[in-house]
C-alpha cells in the first residue's frame, strides 16, 4: 500500500486491502482475542479445559446465530433450540439409518431447519415482543412433544445414541482437540456471518425494521422478507452447530435437544454481552459459561440448589446493572483504547457517490392516477370518492382544514392503507400503469413519502438513517453511504451526520424525513407537512429545495398548512374538505374559490366579506 | 356419554384452576406490560407458604389465604419496585430476562430450603368428593370455581367503579396519557403487580389442597397460564376466564379422545393458530401485533 | 503438535500415573444438584459408605480409596465432568450415575478415554448395549423391571386373585420421559411374549396437572391391573384422582420411581396407597434370608447419616461398589484390561449380597444375576412380598383400605 489512504478510493477485497485491514487495531486485537479461545486449551492440553472451551465455542456460536434474529431483527425467539435439535436429529438419523457422514447430514439438517424457520416465521412475524416470544416457545414445545411421541422415528425419550465410529468422516474423535478445531471453526463462521449481516444492506434493513416498521416500508423494505432472510441464516447456522454438538455429545434426547431452558440461556448470553452487536454474544458466553462452571464446582457440593440460586441472582443483578450489555457499557471505552494502538484512528476513504438515476418518461404524462378513493373507518368516511391525477414534473399542493382526510389520501396513494373502494395506478419504469398492493412495493416503484409525525430510526445516526433510504437504489454499503452524504449536504444535515437521530431537534427531524425519502431517488415525492416546525429561513430553504428536486424531474405532491409557501410553490392545488375534493386548479384561482374560503374560515366570514 | 359429561365437568374444574392462576398474570401483563416468567414461581412460593402455615400452626389452607395473599402482595410490590421498575425504560427483552433470572433463583432457593421432595397439606374436607348424576367433583374444585368467578367479577367491578381501578385501566390503555392526566404511573404499576401477585396468593391457598408443592411446581402451570392470558386477549379478566375454561376443556377432552401425552400439542396448536389468525385474542381488547 | 499429542495421551497415562501413588482416586459422578439431586445424593451415599468401610479395613491392597465428586445435571455437564475426572483428576475408575441419560453421555467419554466405568444405578438397557469394553453395570435394567412386572401378573397377582392370568385386562400407563417410555416399551414386548392382554397403553407428561382423562379411559375399559411407571408428582395425582373417580382396579403396580418414596405415600395417604405393588431395587423390609447383611447396612447408614435410608438406591450402590472394589482388589493392577479380567471372574450366586442379588457379568458388562423384587405398601410400609424367599409378609389383593 503506497498510495495515500485519504484520497484514494477504497479498493475492497484486494490483497492489499486485506493486508491493510490486518494492520488495523480493531482487526488484529479481535483476532488475538479469538485465537486465545483456541490456544489456551491447546497449550494446557487438558481434556477438561478443552471441553469447557468447546462448550464456550458452541454456546457463543449459538448465541451469535440467535443474535441475527433476536438482536438485529429484534425478534425475541425463545424457541431457537428447535433449529439446534432439528440439525442434531437430522444428522444423527442420517448417520444411523443411511450411514451418511455428518459433514453432509448437517447441511440437510440446516436446510430443514431453514424451511421450518420460514414456515414458523412467516405467520409469526406479525406478532411483536412478548407474543412472538410466546409463539416460539409454543412451537418448541410442540416439536419436543412430537419428538417424544413418535418413538419409532426419533427413539422417543430414550434418545438416540451416535455410534462411536472414530475418525474425521464420522466427526467422532479420541483426540479431543479435533472437536475444539471444529467448534472454533463454527464459532468463526457464525461470527463472520454475523459481521457480514451487520455490515451489509440486510443488517441496516433489519435495524430499520426493528425500530420502525412503517418508515422501513416507506423506504421500500419488504419487512417480512428481510426478517425471513435473517431467520434462514440464523436457523441454518443453529442447525449446523446442533449437528456438531450432537456428534460431540454422541447422545441425543428430546429434553436436551429441544430445551426451553437452553433456548433462554442462549438468548441471555447475547443480552449480557450486548444485544445486536457482533462481539456481544461471544463476550456474554465467555463471561457466563466459566462462571456457571465455577459456581457449580465451588457451590454445587455445598447445598442443593445453591449454585442455581446464585446463578439466577447474578443474572438479575446483571440485567439491573448492565441493561446495555457488556458491549454497550464498556464498548466505547475499549474502542477509544484500541484506537490509540498502533495503526489506530485511521479514517475510511470517501467514495465518490454514484450518478443519480436518470428519470425517464415525458413531462406532463399522467404518472399517478387515483380514482374514486373511498376509505371508511367503521362509521367514519375519511375519503369520499376522491380522484387525483398527477402529471409528471409538476408540484401538486394539497390543502384543507385539519381532519379533512389529506393524510388518509397520502396513506392510500403510498400503499399504507388499502382503500375500501377505488383504484390507484402508478406509472412503472417500463411506462405501463400498475397497481401495487403493499407499501414497500409502492416505494420500489418510485413513490417516496415522508410522515407527518416524523419516523426516524432513533438508534441510528443521521447518515445511517439516510442510507436506509439510499439502499433502495444502491445495494452496496459504500455506494449508499456516498449517496447519503450527498443528500445530507443537499438538505443541510451534513454537520450533524454522526448524531444519533433520537437526539435531533424537530426541525432537523423533518429534514431527515425528506433526506431519507430523497435518498431513495423517487419518481414521485409525497411530502406531508415538511415545513411544520421549521423557522423562516429553513422554510425558504425547503421551498428552494423542493423546486430544485422538481427540476431534476421528480414529481412532487405536498400537504402543507403554510399557505404562503404552498401557494408560491405549487403548479396546481387540490383542496379537500370532509373527505371530498372541493376545488382543484391553479393556485390563484383556488384562493378565490368561495367553497375554499368557507372551508377554511367558515361561512360567516365569507358572508361578512361580501363574497 | 356418561364419560363425556364427566370430561366436561372435569374440564370446567380444571379451567377454574387455570383461571384463578392466570388472573394475576392478566393483570400484570395487561397493566405493567411485562411478561413475568416468574409467575409460576410466585405460585410456588405461595404453596410453600400455605404448607408452612399448615405444618407449623395447623392452619387450614383456606384460612391461610389471608396471610399468604398479604405476603404475595408485598412480594409482588417488591419485585416491581426493585426489579421491574428500574428496567421500565430498558428494552423489553431485558425485563423478560430479569424475570427469568428471578424464576431460576426462586426455584433453586426452594430446592435449597425444602429439597426436591414434595410437600402436601392434608385437607380431607376439601378433598371430599361430591357426586351428582353420576359425575364426581371435589369440594375443593367447586370452591375454586366459585372463587374464580368471584375473583374475576370482583376485579372487574373494582376496575370499573373505584378511582384506583379507573386509574389502573387508564394506565393500561395509555401510559403516557395517564401520566399527563396526573396518574402516578409508578404507583399504579406497584399496586398492579402487587394485586396480580396477591391473586396468585389466593390461587395457591386454593390449589394447595389439590396439588403438592415442589420447587418446580410453577413450571407445570406457567406456560398454560400464558396460553390462557393470550387466548383471553391479554387485558380482559372475562377473557382470561373464558380462555381458561377453553384450555381446561381442551385439556380434558383431548387427553381422553386423542392421547394424554399430546394434549399440550393440541392446546399449543390452538394457541399458535389464534395468535396467527386473531392476534387480539379470542375476546381481546389486547393487540397481539401492537 | 507435541502439545496435542500430550493432550491425547493424558487420559491414557492417567491409570499408570495414579497406580504409583499410595492412594487410589475414584470418580463419583452423580447429579448432586438440580431436579435429580435427591436420589443422586442418596445413590452416592451407598458408594460413600462402601468406600469408608473399605478404607477402615485397610483400603484396596493397602492403598486408601479417595473419592473425587463430579456433579452432572444434564448430558453436557456429564460429558464435562467425565472429562474432568478422567483428565484433570486422573481417577482410576468412575462410579455413577443414577440417571440413565447422564450415564450414557458420561460413558461415551470414559470409553474413549479408556477408563473403566462402574454403573451402579441407571436402568436404561442401551447403556450396556453399545459394545463398550470398559463399562460394567451391577444393577438390574429397565428390561428386568418390565419383565418382573409383567411376569408377576401370572406368577403372583392372578394366583392371589384366584383367576386365570389371561382373563385379566391390563393397562400400561407411564410418564413420557426416558424412564417411563423405556420401561413401558419393554413391558409391551414382554406382555406379547407372555400372552398377557394389554388393553390400553397411555403415555402422559410427568408435569401433568390432571390425570382424570387417563383414569376415565382405564375405567371405561374396565381395567383389572394397572402397570404404572411414574415419578412422584404423577403417582400422587394418579392415586388421588383414581379414588375420586371411583376407579378401583384389582391391582396397581409401579416401577420404582414415585412408588418407592415415603413422601408419595404420605401425600396420597397410607390408607389409599395400601395394597399398591411396586417393583424396584431392593428396599429395606426384605427377608434377610434372601438378602444377607441388609440389616447391617441400615444400621451403618443410620450411624453415619442419622436417618433411615431414603430409598433403595443407597443399598444398590453400596452392593455394586463392593462388588467392583473386590474385583479391583483382586486385579493384578488397575489397568483397564486387568480390571476387565477380574470383573469377568466374579461369580456370586443369587441371594448372596445385601440386596439379594448375585453377580455374574456378561461380555457387555451387564450383571446377569439380578432381578428386582416385588414390594407392596402395607400398613404404611413398603414390604417385600415376592419372590416368596425374600418376602416378609404375604401379598394381599385390592387397593385402599376402604
Amino acid at each position: 500500500m503506497t498510495h495515500d489512504a485519504t484520497t484514494a478510493p477504497a479498493a475492497p477485497a484486494s490483497a492489499g486491502g486485506l493486508l491493510s485491514a490486518l494492520t488495523r487495531p480493531q482487526v488484529y486485537m479481535s483476532l488475538l482475542a479469538l485465537s486465545s479461545i483456541l490456544l489456551i486449551p491447546l497449550i494446557s492440553g487438558s481434556p477438561f479445559l478443552i471441553h469447557v472451551f468447546v462448550t464456550i465455542c458452541v454456546f457463543a456460536a449459538l448465541s451469535s446465530a440467535w443474535n441475527i434474529v433476536g438482536g438485529y431483527a429484534g425478534q425475541l425467539s425463545l424457541g431457537h433450540m428447535m433449529f439446534y435439535g432439528i440439525g442434531a436429529y437430522t444428522t444423527a438419523l442420517l448417520v444411523q439409518h443411511f450411514g451418511l457422514t455428518p459433514w453432509i447430514g448437517m447441511w440437510v439438517g440446516a436446510v430443514i431447519a431453514a424451511t421450518v424457520g420460514v414456515a414458523i416465521g412467516y405467520p409469526c412475524f406479525r406478532l411483536r415482543g412478548p407474543f412472538f416470544s410466546l409463539s416460539t416457545i409454543a412451537f418448541l414445545e410442540v416439536i419436543r412433544l412430537l419428538a417424544i411421541h413418535f418413538v419409532g422415528f426419533t427413539g422417543g425419550s430414550a434418545g438416540l445414541i451416535v455410534p462411536l465410529q472414530i475418525g474425521w468422516k464420522w466427526m467422532v474423535f479420541t483426540d479431543k482437540a479435533n472437536y475444539l478445531f471444529i467448534a472454533f471453526a463454527l464459532l468463526l463462521i457464525c461470527m463472520a456471518a454475523s459481521l457480514m449481516v451487520r455490515r451489509s444492506r440486510l443488517g441496516f434493513y433489519l435495524t430499520a425494521v426493528r425500530e420502525r416498521e412503517d418508515a422501513a416500508l416507506a423506504a421500500g423494505i419488504d419487512n417480512s422478507g428481510v426478517k425471513l432472510k435473517a431467520v434462514i441464516i440464523s436457523a441454518m447456522l443453529t442447525a449446523l452447530i446442533g449437528a456438531f454438538h450432537a456428534m460431540y455429545l454422541t447422545f441425543l434426547e428430546p429434553a436436551t435437544m429441544f430445551s426451553l431452558g437452553t433456548s433462554i440461556e442462549v438468548a441471555m448470553f447475547s443480552l449480557i454481552g450486548g444485544l445486536g452487536t457482533v462481539a456481544g454474544p461471544l463476550l456474554g458466553t465467555v463471561l457466563v459459561v466459566p462462571l456457571a462452571e465455577l459456581a457449580r464446582g465451588w457451590l454445587g457440593a455445598q447445598a442443593n440448589g445453591l449454585h442455581g440460586f446464585v446463578y439466577g441472582t447474578v443474572l438479575v443483578l446483571i440485567t439491573l446493572t448492565l441493561p446495555a450489555g457488556l458491549v454497550g457499557t464498556f464498548g466505547p471505552a475499549v474502542s477509544r483504547w484500541i484506537d490509540r494502538l498502533p495503526g489506530g484512528g485511521r479514517r475510511e476513504a470517501l467514495r465518490i457517490a454514484p450518478a443519480l438515476r436518470t428519470l425517464g418518461g415525458t413531462k406532463g404524462e399522467t404518472i399517478l392516477e387515483a380514482k374514486d378513493l373511498v376509505m371508511k373507518f367503521g362509521g367514519l368516511t375519511a375519503t369520499d370518492n376522491v380522484s387525483v391525477s398527477l402529471k409528471r414534473g409538476e408540484i401538486l399542493g394539497i390543502i384543507g382544514p385539519n381532519g379533512a382526510g389529506k393524510t388518509t389520501l397520502f396513506n392510500q396513494i403510498s400503499g399504507f392503507l388499502t382503500p375500501t373502494s377505488g383504484t390507484i395506478a402508478v406509472r412503472g419504469h417500463d411506462g405501463t400503469m400498475v397497481s401495487p398492493t403493499a407499501a414497500d412495493a409502492f416505494a420500489r416503484l418510485g413513490v417516496g413519502r415522508t410522515f407527518q409525525i416524523v419516523q426516524p430510526f432513533g438508534g441510528l445516526s443521521v447518515i445511517e438513517n439516510i442510507m436506509i433510504g439510499a439502499f433502495l437504489r444502491h445495494p452496496g454499503v459504500e455506494d449508499a453511504r456516498a449517496v447519503a452524504l450527498r443528500v445530507a449536504a443537499v438538505v443541510g444535515l451534513l454537520d450533524v451526520k454522526d448524531v444519533e437521530a433520537r437526539n435531533l431537534p424537530i426541525g432537523a427531524l423533518k429534514r431527515l424525513e425528506v433526506a431519507r425519502t430523497l435518498a431513495g431517488e423517487p419518481d414521485i415525492l409525497l411530502l406531508d407537512e415538511v415545513m411544520a416546525g421549521q423557522n423562516q429561513t429553513d422554510t425558504m430553504g425547503m421551498v428552494e429545495l423542493i423546486r430544485s428536486i422538481r427540476d431534476t424531474g421528480v414529481t412532487v405532491i405536498a400537504i402543507e398548512h403554510n399557505m404562503q409557501a404552498i401557494m408560491s410553490l405549487s403548479d396546481r392545488i387540490v383542496v379537500i374538505d370532509s373527505g371530498r375534493v372541493i376545488a382543484e386548479g391553479d393556485p390563484k384561482e383556488v384562493v378565490k374559490n368561495r367553497k375554499v374560503i368557507e372551508a377554511y374560515l367558515g361561512e360567516d366570514f365569507v358572508d361578512a366579506q361580501g363574497f | 356419554m356418561d364419560v363425556f359429561i364427566q370430561l366436561i365437568v372435569n374440564g370446567i374444574m380444571l379451567g377454574s384452576m387455570y383461571a384463578i392462576i392466570s388472573v394475576g398474570l392478566t393483570l400484570i401483563f395487561g397493566v405493567v406490560r411485562v411478561v413475568n416468567f416468574a409467575h409460576g414461581e410466585l405460585l410456588m412460593v405461595g404453596m410453600y407458604a400455605v404448607y408452612l402455615l399448615f405444618a407449623k400452626f395447623g392452619l387450614h389452607p383456606y384460612a391461610s389465604a389471608v396471610p399468604v395473599v398479604i405476603l404475595l402482595f408485598c412480594l409482588g410490590m417488591a419485585i416491581q419496585r426493585f426489579i421491574i421498575q428500574p428496567l421500565l425504560n430498558a428494552d423489553e427483552h431485558i425485563q423478560i430476562f430479569a424475570t427469568v433470572g428471578l424464576s431460576t433463583a426462586l426455584v433453586n432457593l426452594a430446592l435449597m430450603l425444602f429439597g426436591a421432595d414434595l410437600y402436601s397439606v392434608s385437607a380431607p374436607d376439601v378433598r371430599r368428593s361430591v357426586t351428582f348424576a353420576g359425575n364426581t367433583v371435589l369440594v375443593g374444585q367447586l370452591v375454586m370455581l366459585g372463587a374464580s368467578i368471584l375473583l374475576v367479577g370482583g376485579l372487574h367491578a373494582f376496575m370499573q367503579t373505584t378511582a384506583l381501578g379507573r386509574a389502573i385501566r387508564a394506565t393500561a390503555q395509555n401510559r403516557n396519557a395517564a401520566l399527563l392526566m396526573g396518574v402516578r404511573v409508578d404507583r399504579i404499576y406497584l399496586v398492579s403487580f402487587g394485586l396480580g401477585a396477591a391473586c396468585v396468593g389466593l390461587a395457591s391457598a386454593l390449589v394447595s389442597p389439590l396439588f403438592p408443592a415442589t420447587p418446580t411446581v410453577g413450571t407445570y402451570f406457567v406456560l398454560t397460564a400464558f396460553v390462557v392470558v393470550v387466548l383471553g386477549g391479554m387485558r380482559s379478566m372475562y377473557g382470561a376466564f373464558a380462555g381458561a375454561m377453553i384450555i381446561g376443556l381442551v385439556d380434558s377432552l383431548s387427553a381422553y379422545y386423542i392421547a394424554p401425552d399430546l394434549k399440550e400439542v393440541v392446546y399449543f396448536a390452538i394457541f399458535i393458530l389464534i395468535l396467527i389468525f386473531k392476534p387480539t385474542g379470542l375476546f381481546g381488547f389486547g393487540r397481539g401485533t401492537e | 503438535m507435541n502439545i496435542l499429542m500430550k493432550a491425547a495421551l493424558v487420559a491414557g497415562l492417567a491409570v499408570s500415573a495414579t497406580a504409583a501413588t499410595a492412594q487410589v482416586k475414584i470418580g463419583a459422578l452423580y447429579p448432586f444438584s438440580g431436579g435429580l439431586a435427591l436420589l443422586g445424593d442418596e445413590s452416592f451415599r451407598g458408594l460413600e459408605l462402601a468406600t469408608e468401610e473399605r478404607n477402615a479395613k485397610g483400603g484396596l491392597n493397602g492403598k486408601a480409596l479417595q473419592i473425587v465428586k463430579g456433579d452432572a445435571v444434564d448430558p453436557n455437564q456429564a460429558v464435562g465432568e467425565a472429562r474432568r475426572l478422567t483428565s484433570v483428576e486422573k481417577v482410576s475408575v468412575v462410579f455413577g450415575t443414577y440417571s440413565s441419560s447422564l450415564s450414557i453421555a458420561a460413558t461415551q467419554v470414559t470409553e474413549l478415554a479408556g477408563v473403566p466405568y462402574f454403573e451402579l444405578g441407571a436402568i436404561s438397557d442401551p447403556i450396556t448395549e453399545r459394545g463398550f469394553k470398559n463399562l460394567y453395570r451391577s444393577n438390574p435394567t429397565a428390561r428386568d423391571f418390565a419383565a418382573s412386572m409383567v411376569d408377576s401378573i401370572g406368577e403372583a397377582i392372578a394366583p392371589a386373585l384366584g383367576v386365570d392370568a389371561k382373563s385379566l385386562k391390563v393397562a400400561i400407563i407411564h410418564e413420557d420421559s426416558l424412564y417411563g417410555q423405556t420401561v413401558a416399551g419393554y413391558q409391551t414386548a414382554r406382555a406379547k411374549e407372555k400372552g398377557v392382554t394389554i388393553v390400553e397403553t397411555l403415555p402422559y407428561s410427568a408435569k401433568s396437572v390432571d390425570l382424570t382423562p387417563v383414569i376415565l379411559r382405564l375405567k371405561s375399559a374396565n381395567i383389572d391391573v394397572v402397570l404404572q411407571t411414574s415419578y412422584q408428582n404423577d403417582t400422587v395425582l394418579f392415586f388421588r384422582q383414581a379414588k375420586e373417580q371411583g376407579f378401583k382396579p384389582k391391582a396397581v403396580m409401579g416401577a420404582g420411581g414415585g412408588y418407592s418414596l415415603r413422601e408419595t405415600a404420605q401425600a396420597v395417604g397410607y390408607e389409599n396407597i395400601e395394597g399398591a405393588l411396586n417393583v424396584d431395587f431392593t428396599q429395606y423390609k426384605t427377608n434377610a434370608a434372601a438378602a444377607p447383611g441388609i440389616a447391617d447396612f441400615v444400621a451403618k447408614y443410620k450411624a453415619k447419616y442419622g436417618t433411615d435410608p431414603r430409598s433403595g438406591h443407597s443399598l444398590a450402590n453400596y452392593v455394586g461398589a463392593n462388588l467392583f472394589f473386590d474385583a479391583m482388589a483382586s486385579a493384578k493392577d488397575l489397568a483397564p484390561a486387568a480390571i476387565r479380567e477380574s470383573v469377568m471372574k466374579i461369580d456370586l450366586p443369587v441371594g448372596s449380597t445385601a440386596s439379594g442379588w448375585g453377580a455374574k457379568f456378561n461380555e457387555a458388562g451387564q450383571n446377569t444375576r439380578v432381578s428386582p423384587f416385588i414390594m407392596q405398601w402395607q400398613g404404611g410400609e413398603l414390604v417385600t412380598v415376592f419372590p416368596p424367599k425374600a418376602a416378609v409378609v404375604k401379598m394381599k389383593t385390592g387397593l385402599g383400605t376402604n
